[in-house]
């Protein structure tokens, strides 16, 4: 018996599409959850080397919670490639100008690097307020909570 | 004592290892010497990789009956404890072959496996 792999265009053609809102849910518990159904790891039929995962639309991604002092102390650095380029933004700044990019950044370090991890980010579509335009998609409200639980 | 050729053999030896080495990129598929050495590494990586495959589809299988079993509302840890306790011997390649093609029989498994716990 041979273990059976979906083929790629039965994978792609039974992808979802998933509304998150991450109205007051942490960072970092966010990602985690959304880099799993993005590779699609919640489905039984698992492909490594497929992008068979679902999509993820997150709304009120503005609206996310950063614990601690991590808005002020966790900070994001950068090189210019100039001498004494190094420059930093703090979490909270990247927040407030571009709350898109602070999710990205987090899920990406969850996903695997290469083609195939660089194609599953971008089934993330994300929104700093609670609107988006992706009603012809027709995606169904997904309660994070639900993903990954340990128990029901 | 008859007069013995060594092109003969040598050339015999040399085209079984050219052989083994079609498809490699450049040198190693054409020179005798830089052939050589692929091929005894390649041969290598495949006795190798022949058992660390077992292992590979083993975890695969493992990821598979964890995101069916939690449709079911266990972890794979719980499942794998009550199939245990109910005495099901059914292997990982079995349950993850039932989880995709027939969720109904896997979801059986699931319930008898819940009630042992």
């Amino acid at each position: 018996m041979k273990t059976p792999f979906t083929s790629t265009k039965a994978a792609i053609a039974d992808r979802k599409w998933f509304v998150v809102d991450l109205e007051d849910v942490s960072l970092g518990r966010a990602a985690s959850k959304i880099a799993h159904v993005l590779r699609g790891k919640h489905k039984a039929s698992f492909t490594p080397h497929l992008d068979d995962g679902d999509f993820i639309i997150a709304i009120n991604v503005g609206k996310i919670k950063l614990t601690g002092n991590k808005a002020d102390d966790k900070k994001y650095y950068r090189h210019t490639g100039h001498p004494g380029g190094l420059k930093f933004k703090t979490a909270g700044q990247i927040l407030t100008q571009d709350s898109d990019r602070l999710l990205r950044l987090a899920v990406k370090g969850m996903l695997p690097s290469g083609p195939l991890g660089r194609a599953q980010l971008k089934k993330l579509k994300s929104f700093d307020g609670g609107a988006h335009p992706h009603a012809a998609q027709q995606p169904i409200a997904l309660d994070l909570s639900t993903v990954l639980a340990t128990s029901t | 004592m008859p007069r013995v050729k060594r092109g003969f053999k040598a050339r015999r030896r040399h085209n079984r290892i050219l052989k083994l080495a079609k498809g490699y990129r450049g040198s190693h598929s054409r020179l005798f010497r830089s052939a050589k050495e692929a091929v005894e590494k390649a041969l290598c990586y495949a006795f190798r990789d022949r058992r660390a495959k077992k292992r590979a589809f083993r975890r695969l299988w493992i990821i598979r009956i964890n995101a069916a079993a939690r449709l079911h509302g266990l972890t794979y840890s719980r499942f794998v404890n009550g199939l245990d306790k109910a005495g099901i011997l059914l292997d990982r390649r079995v349950l993850a072959e039932l989880a995709i093609h027939d969720p109904s029989a896997f979801g059986a498994v699931v319930q008898v496996a819940r009630t042992a716990l």
